[in-house]
């Protein structure tokens, strides 16, 4: 265990490489994932966006709050992948941004507050509802799970354990969702069965979050 | 993948460094190519806007010109343009009469319109919205907020245009809109895939000797996929649907567009249009307007829609009334 139990700023533009770098190898699956009931574009929207906003806040450097470096990823993620996916992440980071306005550390709090905000944020702008089969089926689970790992006290490692975990179980759930939303919706009872694509790049996500933290250097 | 490319992911920009080049009423503002407006502005006409995915041409932005739209968004290849591209094109086309959005059913569309139209409204512009879901194959009736917009919103584009040219506010230009948009129905059918050029391969594989009836433009699934059959019976299937919504008086009056995909002649969009016209003479219907050729594509997609738009007497006025861009020219009479 490491006795440093949050992320820095500098930390979040790491994770923001690593992200990059997840994106890029999972592509093509992204691509065939969503090519089964979507238009394809996923893997590319990801890795568009996520390439963009590493840059992004590696420019914008580590003297910047992690409040500023998120929404700056949202900004430049909304203006380089703004389809459904991309505009999505974007605004999640935006939301995750204001709420964490001046914040240098994150701790277990602070990611629950992350994860929440950026729900929300998500829920507001795509006007999915729990069990329409997307990203927020994920993201919900996570952000609740998040909530109660920070109000035990857990530290940042064991809360993102949990929540990786969470978020793996959902992903599985959302194959026994109908698609109620974008193209996939058009599939109908077709859609049975698949895990959504977007619930998959959120997992990606948060398991990548929690991977970063637990690997000895990152913090 | 057999396509003239230069490098797939400067696909859209090399098309766009083309249409500017061959197209000079059209011209880009922000110093983003793929925010495009009419070179020409009406001073005080309400302000219409479009955007969506490329890979449709001349959907979106072939209609931007006189009696038609002031200024579209250019998404990568069936991807959303950003809010940010709209809002940009949305700033350079208000006159202080208001920005009318006319788009498709698509979710990227309208989180990111949802967006710009937000950032307008902080600048005092303010914005509406009409979205296309003319696809009569993409849900069942009472579920026609979940339709895809496709080929039809040439008509609601056509309608609007005229509105907006004839000095009309934005409250009027935007129901004469939505009417054009609720007695509009397309129904298609697709023969072939599209390929999307960062992805390189087909979108869906589909047999040499099939059909799939109610295809969307960008592959998504139809509602039955059997052996293609003849001309005829083609149409035979894709009609029933726009008569059953549509609700037809024998002296009614329509206009019809009979829409290539990208990868069928128009000989053959002439055949299918030989078969639809004599299913409205039977009926009593007459076709007081006719398109027939390529209004929106899916790459190289071979198929076609059958679009139709039930007339009144102020829809057939906007739909008469002259327009000009660089896709789209209809002069009266």
């Amino acid at each position: 265990m490491t006795s440093v139990d949050t992320l820095s700023a500098a930390d979040m533009i790491r994770l923001f490489a690593s992200w990059k770098t997840l994106f890029a190898d999972r592509r093509e699956e992204l691509i065939a994932l969503d090519g089964k009931v979507g238009d394809s574009d996923l893997g590319i929207t990801m890795s568009k966006g996520f390439a963009a906003a590493a840059e992004a806040v590696a420019a914008e450097g580590e003297s910047a709050d992690i409040g500023k470096l998120l929404r700056v990823a949202g900004a430049v993620m909304a203006r380089t992948a703004p389809s459904t996916m991309g505009t999505l992440t974007a605004t999640g980071f935006i939301g995750a941004g204001k709420a964490l306005q001046g914040a240098n550390s994150l701790g277990s709090p602070e990611i629950a507050l992350f994860w929440r905000s950026f729900r929300d944020s998500v829920a507001e702008r795509g006007k999915a509802k729990l069990g329409d089969k997307t990203l927020l089926d994920v993201l919900d689970p996570v952000a609740v799970t998040l909530d109660a790992q920070a109000a035990s006290g857990a530290t940042l490692m064991h809360a993102l354990a949990q929540a990786a975990q969470t978020a793996e179980l959902a992903l599985e759930a959302t194959k026994l969702m109908k698609a109620q939303r974008g193209k996939a919706a058009a599939y109908q009872d077709a859609t049975i069965g698949l895990q959504d694509a977007g619930a998959t790049a959120g997992t990606l996500m948060i398991v990548r979050m929690w991977e970063f933290v637990h690997s000895s250097d990152a913090i | 993948m057999k396509k003239f490319l230069n490098d797939p992911t400067a696909f859209v920009d090399e098309m766009l460094d083309g249409i500017y080049t061959a197209h000079p009423s059209l011209d880009f503002v922000a110093g983003d190519r793929r925010c495009m407006v009419a070179t020409r502005s009406v001073p005080g006409k309400v302000g219409i806007a479009t955007g969506g995915g490329s890979g449709h041409l001349p959907l979106f932005l072939g209609y931007v010109g006189e009696g038609m739209l002031d200024g579209v968004a250019v998404g990568g290849v069936f991807q959303s343009p950003s809010a940010e591209q709209m809002y940009q094109v949305t700033k350079h086309i208000d006159q202080g009469a208001g920005v009318l959005y006319i788009y498709g059913n698509y979710s990227g569309d309208i989180i990111n319109f949802d967006m710009a139209a937000e950032l307008a409204d902080i600048d005092g512009i303010v914005v509406k919205q009409v979205i296309g879901n003319d696809d009569a194959a993409s849900s069942v009736i009472g579920e026609e907020h979940k339709r895809r917009g496709v080929a039809g919103i040439i008509f609601v584009y056509k309608a609007a245009g005229a509105a907006a040219a004839a000095g009309l506010p934005l409250d009027e230009v935007t129901r004469i809109a939505d009417k054009a948009r609720a007695r509009t129905r397309t129904m298609g059918v697709a023969l072939s895939s599209c390929v999307v050029p960062e992805i390189g391969h087909a979108t869906f594989s589909i047999g040499e000797e099939e059909m799939e009836i109610g295809m969307g433009i960008h592959g998504e699934p139809g509602i039955s996929r059997t052996k293609l059959a003849r001309a005829d019976a083609v149409v035979d299937q894709m009609m029933p649907p726009i008569f059953a919504e549509l609700a037809f008086n024998r002296g009614d009056n329509v206009a019809v567009l009979v829409n290539g995909l990208g990868g069928t002649p128009l000989e053959e969009l002439y055949i299918l249009f030989r078969r639809a016209a004599q299913l409205f003479d039977e009926r009593g219907v007459t076709i007081k307007h006719v398109f027939i050729g390529e209004y929106a594509t899916s790459m190289e997609m071979a198929g076609a829609s059958i679009s139709v738009l039930h007339l009144d007497d102020e829809l057939d006025a906007m739909i008469s009334r002259t327009a000009n861009t660089p896709f789209f020219k209809h002069f009266p009479g």
